[in-house]
């Protein structure tokens, strides 16, 4: 498969482009098997991504970079019921999933 | 999806950020390029199910604003774009991945046409207009 996607990197320079990522807390809703979240992730302080195909996080946990092992985290949930206490990112990142 | 915003409220912390990132369901162009221009070769077909849902999507987010929980600080708006080397491998991942996009027969033959006649070095590509909005968490 010869798929390129983005090529011109426009997602990620427009994200960046509307918040700074350096250290913070992000959630990512809807992170699929990972595309945008190796993008920004290594500015991140720490990154959980969910999404609620276990398929697809499955790929997430398998190809993510041994550099962002430590920072960057994978689980399988829904929006609707997020599992984590208040106040807990800096960050939430609707990745093509409202 | 009021629910979901609201979660993602009581998650973020007070004067966080929430970042929207959605495509909108529009005629999503089929191009093919040559090396000196791009033609374009016909329109994938939306569903109507999918304009019904970026309706939605932006009801939801008006009334989370209206209930106090989200501001909005700022939008904006970019192309995104998915290129194959063949018609036939595009033709493979939309069946595959795309469940409200659909890749006409006509539109195949066009493009099969258009790449023939652009010669080699040709590639197919399609484009989505992909809104980014940026929200405040407000209160405590």
């Amino acid at each position: 498969m010869s798929l390129q996607r983005d090529p011109e990197e426009t997602e990620i320079k427009h994200l960046r482009d509307f918040a700074d990522f350096s250290g913070a807390r992000v959630l990512e809703i809807g992170c699929g098997e990972g595309r945008l979240t190796w993008r920004y992730a290594s500015a991140a302080g720490w990154v959980v991504g969910i999404d609620p195909d276990p398929a697809r996080i499955g790929v997430a946990l398998s190809d993510c970079p041994p550099t962002l092992r430590s920072s960057a985290t994978f689980a399988l949930a829904k929006a609707e019921s997020l599992p984590f206490p208040r106040e807990t990112f800096d960050r939430a990142v609707l990745a093509w999933s409202l | 999806m009021v629910h979901a915003l609201r979660e993602i409220w009581r998650a973020l912390t007070p004067g966080g950020l929430l970042l929207d990132l959605r495509p909108l369901s529009a005629n999503m162009p089929v191009e093919v390029l040559g090396v000196e221009r791009a033609a374009v070769a016909g329109y994938l077909d939306t569903a109507p199910e999918a304009y019904a849902d970026d309706r939605a999507a932006d009801a939801a987010m008006a009334t989370v604003e209206r209930d106090g929980l989200f501001a909005r600080e700022r939008d904006g708006a970019f192309d995104f774009l998915w290129y194959w080397d063949t018609p036939e491998e595009m033709q493979a991942f939309i069946a595959e991945k795309w469940t409200d996009t659909h890749l006409s027969e006509e539109v195949l033959v066009q493009t099969r046409r258009l790449m023939a006649d652009t010669g080699d070095n040709t590639r197919v590509r399609t484009s989505a207009n992909v809104i980014i909005s940026r929200w405040r968490r407000l209160g405590r």
